[in-house]
């Protein structure tokens, strides 16, 4: 043990104790201070600072959603593209790369013009061009929209100053196939046209943003995502549509538009419920490739054409009189070649015929004007004008497609004399197609009206389904009064204006001819052309499906006759691709003279 | 006796010291451990088991981190080689449904000779009967080749060809005897490694 140190004097050992605590509570203090500064001084900036530094912001797409037909097949879809965008600062020396032996390969800017060119399918001279038109500029977009086919080579390539920027593109898959009904989208990606434009909200997507801290190189330090806005992926349109029938239907069109010699035709295929199959042009625009369809054509005629239907409408006149109980199928009239009226109208039957005893059921099977006006005018205008309301006509159908037209129709009290008479026949009043197929719909669901529908719904990425429509009916003539019609019009093919026909063997096919007159004439007057038409239910026992073809003027044949083959062809085809059981009853004769 | 009992040796010295001042010692006070005190373990045992302790403790620490950075590197290669995917299932989901279309099917078919029958006919096995009339298909394959559009298969090659010259009659004229028509006067030729095809009715 050492002996103790020199005596310390009791004093000076608590001075030097005090000293030496003083110190340390100085250095204390001002590490404190300083970590006040720093923590909670200084905290917020020094923390958007680091952030700023370490945080990286990538978008999260949320792309524009498809269309879809009722199986599910994709009508519209967006696809994957590229902007190819450079920085010509640093693309005038070229580049170069290292390949994984260690040898080194130089190109000039003229080379790498050359490469970029043969990878996307631009010409060499575009590209140079975007490289040294503004030498020291930073951006330049040299081709847009290139798929990913491109995007991979030009990756390949290793050029440093390429900068490729994803996008994407629209794409409709079926080409023409129902391009009428799905539309197209413009420069901005908003619908421009039928589906693509109406169901614009429930397509659109909405991109989110993901922020997290990267290290240096780029990876993602563990634990650090923040995300800071979810995507929404578009929704997904599902149309009642069948693309297969779809295409048949237009394949038969533009093959039968071309053989009677007419302008255009359209095909309206529609479920009894009112659920839409197919809704066809002749000539139908593909979205893909706009510009080689005329602006005229390239929208959809069976929703936004409004025409003189013709004797299609007998039906719908049978119908209301039945329903008001002031005809049936077996009344009675005297049916001569034309006929006038006390205020000076005339009207007369499309051919010339002796005086027949005509049924109501001979009257619609040879589609006598004559003898629907007698029937017509046992109902008041107004229960006409009424009953045609109820049927759909004069607004716009449930589908509310763009440029959907509302037909023409006026008001009981617009109508003169002669469009009262008309009227009872199809003339004096505009119905587009789909208007015309819902009241041959409301015949064959047995006198109940059903919303035309076109889409089944709005599928959101979260699979719920939106903007589902309505699917309650209204009931427009009795249930007897549709019956009545139906096997009225059973006539039409072995006897009837349909007669010569070859029969769709197996079925029962309820069928009305409409040969219209179009008032292009010199003022307003009905000139040489027709809009020829033939509606179709069948099975005339147990309705399933709605047919109506429409040619508009053609030249081979004149008379709704020239649609026969048509409409023999579709309506078999319709039968077939939903396996309909063959009839097993026999067909309705009901007598047509008297 | 306590163990810590210190043995204090001092020599007394005359009484009258006590007048002169305490005497100087001549040997120090000595403390001298006791066995168990010897044998103890010296206690910078425990502050080297408790420095150890927190190193292990950091090294510990510092291998998770290196571990969860590891994984941090194989997330981000792993996001890549998805993004990848997606990419290329994206191009090829793209391609597959252009040909899908029923353009690109229709050109096959008309490719192979193929042509459009628009006389369905229906075959009723339970009761034998045959609904609609047996027509052989009018026209040729020309004359019913695919007339709607579709941009986007322009460039893309049918991936059928038709084989030798089929033998199989399909004029115009045999839509007037229908029925019979159905009853083929040629056989469709087979090639010299396939079997020969049966006439069919």
């Amino acid at each position: 043990m050492t002996p103790q140190g020199p005596i310390v004097h009791p004093r000076r050992r608590r001075l030097r104790a005090t000293i030496a605590g003083l110190a340390i509570f100085a250095l204390v203090a001002v590490f404190v201070v300083r970590l006040v500064d720093i923590q909670v001084v200084h905290a917020a900036t020094l923390n958007a600072d680091a952030i700023g530094k370490r945080s990286v912001s990538t978008t999260i797409y949320g792309d524009r959603g498809e269309i879809v037909d009722t199986n599910g097949t994709v009508l519209a879809g967006t696809v994957l593209r590229y902007d190819i965008t450079a920085a010509p600062k640093f693309a005038q020396a070229g580049y170069s790369t290292t390949d994984s032996k260690g040898v080194t390969h130089s190109y000039t800017i003229d080379q790498a013009a050359a490469q970029i060119a043969s990878a996307t399918g631009a010409t060499k001279a575009t590209i140079l061009a975007g490289l040294t038109t503004n030498k020291t500029s930073l951006y330049a977009k040299l081709v847009g929209g290139v798929d990913v086919d491109a995007y991979d080579k030009i990756q390949k390539l290793g050029i440093t100053w390429v900068y490729p920027v994803r996008t994407t593109s629209r794409t409709y898959p079926d080409g023409a196939v129902a391009g009428n009904l799905v539309g197209f989208v413009g420069s901005a990606g908003t619908g421009q046209a039928g589906l693509e434009q109406e169901y614009n909200t429930c397509l659109a997507g909405k991109n989110g943003s993901q922020t997290s801290e990267r290290g240096a190189d780029g990876v993602k330090l563990p634990g650090s995502t923040v995300t800071t806005k979810e995507a929404v992926g578009g929704g997904t349109v599902v149309t009642t549509i069948d693309a297969n029938l779809q295409y048949q239907m237009q394949q038969d069109l533009n093959e039968q538009v071309a053989a009677i010699g007419a302008t255009s035709g359209s095909v309206v295929v529609m479920k009894k419920d009112g659920t839409l199959l197919a809704v066809a042009d002749s000539g139908s625009v593909d979205p893909n490739n706009i510009d080689a369809t005329p602006a005229a054509d390239r929208y959809s005629k069976a929703f936004q054409a409004s025409y003189e239907p013709g004797s299609t409408f007998k039906a719908m006149t049978a119908a209301t009189a039945i329903n008001l109980g002031v005809a049936s199928p077996a009344s009675q009239e005297i049916v001569a070649s034309s006929r006038s009226f006390p205020w000076g109208g005339r009207i007369g039957d499309a051919e010339a015929h002796p005086v027949e005893h005509l049924t109501l059921a001979g009257i619609l099977a040879d589609s006598s004007n004559v003898g629907i006006s007698y029937i017509g005018e046992k109902v008041s205008k107004q229960q006409r004008y009424d009953a045609m309301l109820k049927f759909g006509l004069g607004r716009t159908s449930e589908v509310k497609f763009p440029g959907e037209s509302v037909g023409q129709l006026r008001t009981a009290s617009q109508w003169d004399s002669q469009t009262d008479i008309n009227s009872m026949f199809g003339q004096g009043v505009g119905a587009t197609a789909i208007q015309t197929a819902s009241i041959y719909q409301t015949i064959a669901n047995g006198g109940v009206r059903m919303p035309v529908k076109l889409v089944k719904g709005c599928r959101q990425a979260d699979g719920t389904i939106t903007e589902v429509p309505s699917n309650t009916g209204t009931r427009v003539v009795s249930q007897q009064a549709a019956t009545d019609v139906i096997q009225m019009l059973e006539n039409t093919i072995p006897q009837g204006t349909l007669k010569g026909m070859t029969p769709i063997s197996g079925y029962n096919v309820a069928a009305k001819t409409g040969t219209a007159q179009i008032a292009d004439g010199p003022g307003g007057s009905y000139g040489h052309d027709y809009i020829i038409s033939v509606a179709g239910i069948a099975p005339a026992e147990n309705p399933q499906y709605v047919v109506l073809v429409t040619f508009n003027k053609p030249t081979t044949l004149k008379t709704s006759f020239a649609a026969a083959p048509a409409f023999r062809e579709i309506m078999s085809q319709v039968l077939e691709t939903y396996r309909v059981t063959p009839s097993t009853v026999p067909a309705s004769t009901l007598p047509d003279t008297w | 006796m306590s163990m810590n009992l210190a043995v204090a040796r001092q020599t007394l010295g005359h009484p009258d010291e006590f007048l002169e001042g305490p005497a100087p010692r001549r040997s120090p006070i000595e403390i001298v451990t006791s066995r168990v005190q010897r044998q103890a373990r010296p206690r910078i045992v425990y502050a080297l088991v408790a420095t150890a302790a927190l190193f292990v403790l950091l090294l510990t620490q510092l291998g998770v981190s290196i571990a969860v950075s590891q994984g941090a590197y194989q997330v981000s290669a792993l996001q890549n080689t998805q993004i990848e995917l997606d990419r290329a299932q994206q191009k090829y989901g793209e391609k597959l449904q252009v040909l899908s279309s029923p353009q690109n099917i229709a050109n096959n078919a008309t490719a192979l000779g193929m042509v459009r029958n628009q006389d369905p006919v229906y075959l009723d096995l339970s009761t034998e009967k045959v609904y609609g009339t047996p027509t052989p298909a009018t026209g040729t394959a020309a004359s019913s080749h695919n007339l709607i559009a579709n941009s986007l298969l322009t460039g893309t090659k049918v991936v059928t060809e038709k084989a030798a010259p089929a033998g199989s009659t399909t004029t115009a004229s045999g839509s007037a005897g229908a029925a019979a028509a159905n009853q083929a006067t040629a056989k469709v030729p087979s090639t010299t490694n396939q079997l020969a095809a049966p006439q069919t009715r």
